[in-house]
């Protein structure tokens, strides 16, 4: 089945390697942001079937957007997956105020990303 | 590969979606569906034909439900919990169980097991068929070309490392760099493994550890941070790993390579009593391991997970650490390969040793214990580790089996060599030198019973274990087996586990024999007699490449004043540490060993004389800048003095060499310790000069470590001199020890400063060959205009920046 995904991340070499990942191994379409701020404009205007959203990013963190995301009616209902490379406790009760479908690990391995994110959210391929 | 008529078909009966999306994508040609649960597992069993049942034992409704009464079953693989070990292997075989995992699952195994059950072919392997690439190395190649694109700016978060490191050597550090250096670490912590570089994550993630916080850092962090900065810079100029061989992060075969194990092993330390976990954890930093600590068993899987550890140290004696310790042990054993246990407990009764032992500990030490004792423990384990892979030679004449010997015994680590004809038998044996033979009994022409008296009536054969495969277990068959000088007998057919743990068994016990006969008991290197046969080896090499082969002999100065001294104790921990440096120093393949005394020696295959003066110089530099602490004196400083020989220059066979390379050494003694010198080095006249890019004058040896390593991971070769009266001998005289393109000089040097070595160079008219350029504390105008007129080509303060000296390095050397 065709998904389409978000990717949020500041970092070219992890979006395009995540980007990558997703369409090779999964099939999905993939729209790819640089920051928070395109990231719910872009959310916003294709209603993706889930965001995968960098947690460190300059200006508007991944946590940020994640509650942006939830307060807009138009993208309150996407499953967010936070990316991180490392939980720290502070972070962790941040992540435990949203309602996050998921927080996967950095770094990932671009095989299994897919995968992944498939049973973060329940998806059966 | 011909296409089979119908697809294949597996059903994955309990497990997450992952398990059966990774079956589809590896396998070719197969159909994997799933079950949830029992009763659909059932339903989908008996609408049609299977050719293979994946099923979790802890599927929903339970695997019975799943088996009991069905009717024809395909072959099964079994999903046992965490530990496994749940069901003996006769209800298993029963079941049609043909082959058992546990949790969590390795999936590369998962796949090579299910490709030869169904004939089909694992997409891995098919890379090479051209056309429509599968996506797992469309992906691959996509991923390497996108890593040839970020490497650059990648690699250039390494520069933030590198400052931080400085300014905190020079005490500057600001909170703004520090916080810099953190977040760049953070991500290449979380981008670089994605590439292939799991190594590198792990180190970028420890650097982000250490600047966490706001603790402050001093020396012993400034060079943690510039080690960590130069392994970065290495691991990502290196190739990445291809993705499948990436560590996955639950169950994959982790295994380090062993110059992995050998650069920094990772001792995971499991117990709650904090103090003496540090005591060890400060012991074990001492013979260069790294420690992980965990106060409870769930920490300790968590650690696990994280990072493979070389070895765990586990305390039982904890508040119910007993049952929890123990089924940890019993995890760590049955890791592929296995992760070795030292158990660490209070109590010293028999039956909880046979427990350990049972369950696969390697150790078993009583509390209270010297932490000391605890780390010997476990780098005795270590090394045993680090043998080779071992090898058996499987003879038997169906292919079939051989085909299954091979599969079974390869994950478990052992390398298997098949022969199907006895009557080249002994050849093989002779190729191969295994480290023990599986024998079938019956076979046309030659017997395997005739061919384990062959073994056992030869000397070289007659201790190697010899375990034959029957299909005949009466007792009159077992009865000769034996009385032909077999070790064990496993029938056929044989299940599995049966066959790998009986085999590993034997091997083990090899192992252990030749670890014992071979090395050193207090350092762990080998012995003489081991060291002989090596380095027979590699001269053999030598001649038959055309290659040269250095052998340098090392004896500790003054060793027998730290015995007197500070008693055997110190003395022990000494030559620990120089065996330590000496194994980091060197190759996988070079050869280091004791032979007896505080004497050492070293062969090193493909290396002249200069470059294993330059090597043995190194670990030299590295035991100076070291020194032992001593409680309530002053540190303890050791050196030592090598004497080099070179083949076949100085001599053609080992005695010869062994001959000159002592006379070397005594060479070495009387000109004043503390050196190492080549075959051929005549006090006043040096052999060579040698020709270098920067010399590095400068006495902070942390500053000056960063300095060598920035410039050699550029390129350039270079030299540290840390005393000022040293570098103006070395690089004047009518026939220099050394000639530089440029000197880096540091001002402020104890003895001779940095302005008289300039004048020392301007007077020998060094000057007109090298440029100098002068580092100054700070930008006072008068020193630096005092420096550029003795003759600095240029100048640059203190803090610096290492891009930015490194761009003066570069404009001085073109103009």
């Amino acid at each position: 089945m065709s998904r389409r995904i978000l990717i949020v991340d500041d970092e070219d070499d992890i979006r395009e390697v995540a980007q990558m990942s997703l369409e090779m191994v999964a099939g999905w379409e993939v729209i790819p942001a640089r920051n928070g701020e395109e990231g719910l404009r872009l959310a916003a205007e294709h209603v993706p079937d889930a965001i995968l959203l960098d947690v460190m990013m300059p200006v508007m963190d991944g946590p940020a957007t994640a509650l942006r995301l939830q307060d807009d009616p138009r993208t309150a209902g996407i499953p967010v997956i936070l990316l991180t490379a490392k939980v720290q406790p502070a972070d962790r009760r941040r992540f435990e105020g949203l309602s996050v479908a998921g927080v996967l690990a950095k770094p990932f391995d671009p095989m299994e990303l897919a995968n992944q994110v498939s049973s973060a959210l329940g998806w059966r391929e | 590969m011909s296409a089979p008529a119908q697809p294949a078909r597996v059903l994955v009966a309990g497990f997450e979606d992952g398990v059966a999306s990774f079956l589809a994508r590896q396998l070719r040609g197969v159909t994997v569906e799933t079950a949830p649960d029992a009763a659909a597992a059932r339903a989908q069993l008996s609408g049609g034909a299977w050719s293979l049942l994946l099923l979790d034992h802890e599927i929903p409704g339970g695997p019975g439900g799943v088996l009991d009464g069905a009717p024809a079953l395909p072959p099964i693989f079994l999903c046992l919990p965490r530990g496994g070990g749940a069901l003996d292997d006769g209800t298993l075989q029963a079941r049609g169980v043909t082959r058992t995992f546990s949790h969590p699952i390795d999936r590369q195994a998962l796949v090579r097991e299910a490709a030869a059950v169904l004939g089909a072919e694992p997409v891995a392997d098919t890379s090479a068929d051209g056309g429509g690439a599968a996506p797992a190395d469309a992906l691959g190649e996509a991923v390497r070309k996108a890593w040839e694109r970020f490497r650059g700016p990648v690699t250039a978060r390494v520069d933030a490392i590198e400052n931080a490191a400085i300014a905190v050597l020079e005490g500057r550090l600001t909170e703004e760099e520090r916080r810099h250096a953190e977040r760049e670490a953070h991500k290449l912590a979380g981008s670089v493994g994605t590439f292939g570089f799991a190594q590198g994550s792990r180190v970028a993630r420890e650097v982000e550890t250490l600047l966490q916080g706001s603790a402050p850092l001093g020396q012993a962090e400034a060079l943690r941070l510039t080690d960590a900065a130069v392994a970065l810079r290495r691991e990502l100029a290196r190739p990445p790993s291809p993705l499948t061989e990436m560590p996955r992060a639950a169950g994959g075969d982790t295994r380090p390579s062993r110059a992995q194990v050998r650069a920094t092993p990772l001792l995971l330390v499991v117990d709650d009593d904090a103090e003496l976990a540090e005591r060890i954890s400060m012991e074990a930093s001492a013979r260069a391991m790294r420690t992980r600590l965990a106060r409870n068993v769930a920490d300790a899987r968590v650690a696990v997970a994280d990072e493979r550890p070389a070895a765990v140290l586990l305390n039982l004696s904890f508040e119910d650490g007993a049952r929890h310790g123990l089924e940890l042990l019993a995890e760590l054993s049955a890791h592929s390969p296995r992760i070795p246990v030292v158990v660490l407990t209070g109590s010293g009764a028999f039956a909880d040793r046979v427990e350990v032992a049972r369950l696969g500990g390697v150790g078993f030490l009583q509390k209270p214990i010297a932490p000391q004792t605890a780390v010997d423990a476990v780098t005795g384990v270590l090394h045993l580790g680090q043998q080779r892979r071992s090898c058996v030679l499987a003879v038997d004449d169906d292919p079939v089996i051989l085909d299954a010997v091979q599969r079974l015994l390869d994950p478990a680590g052992v390398e298997v060599h098949v022969l199907d004809n006895p009557e080249r038998f002994w050849e093989s044996l002779e190729e191969v030198c295994p480290d023990a033979v599986l024998l079938d009994i019956d076979m046309p022409r030659v017997s395997g019973i005739e061919l384990c008296r062959v073994m056992r009536n030869d000397a070289r054969w007659s201790a190697t274990p010899v375990i034959f495969l029957t299909a005949r277990t009466e007792a009159e068959t077992v009865q000769r087996v034996f009385s032909a000088g077999a070790d064990d007998y496993v029938a056929k057919p044989f299940v599995g586990p049966e066959l790998v743990t009986r085999v590993t068994n034997r091997l083990e016990r090899v192992q252990l024999h030749r670890a014992l006969a071979d090395s050193d008991p207090l350092t762990g290197v080998a012995n003489r007699r081991r060291s002989d046969e090596l380095m027979g080896q590699l001269m053999h090499l030598a001649v038959r490449n055309r290659q040269p082969f250095a052998l340098a002999l090392l004896d500790l100065d003054h060793f027998k004043l730290v015995n007197d001294r500070y008693g055997h104790g110190m003395g022990d921990e000494v030559l620990r540490r120089v065996a330590r440096l000496l194994e980091r120093g060197f190759r996988a393949e070079d050869v280091v060993a004791r032979w007896g005394g505080e004497e050492f020696v070293v062969g090193m295959y493909g290396m002249d004389k200069e470059d294993a003066v330059r090597r043995l110089e190194a670990v030299l530099e590295q035991l100076r800048a070291e020194p032992f602490d001593l409680p309530g004196a002053e540190p303890l400083r050791v050196t030592f003095s090598a004497g080099i020989a070179q083949f076949p220059v100085d001599g053609d066979d080992l005695p010869a060499l062994y001959r000159v390379a002592d006379a070397t050494l005594y060479q070495a003694k009387q000109a004043g310790r503390d050196r190492v010198i080549p075959a051929g080095w005549t006090a006043d006249r040096p052999d060579r000069v040698t020709q270098l890019d920067v010399v590095v004058v400068e006495d902070d040896p942390a500053l000056a470590r960063l300095l060598l390593h920035a410039l050699e991971t550029r390129g350039y070769s270079s030299r540290w001199i840390a005393d000022g009266r040293e570098a103006a001998e070395a690089l004047t005289g009518s026939r220099p020890e050394l000639r530089a393109r440029l000197v880096l000089l540091d001002v402020d040097l104890p003895g001779m400063d940095g302005h008289a070595v300039l004048r020392r160079l301007a007077r020998d008219r060094v000057l007109e060959r090298t440029r100098v350029i002068v580092l100054t504390v700070r930008a006072h105008e008068a020193e630096v205009v005092q420096a550029l007129e003795e003759g600095a080509f240029d100048h640059v303060s203190k803090p610096f920046s290492i891009p930015i000296l490194l761009q003066r390095i570069r404009r001085t050397m073109m103009a």
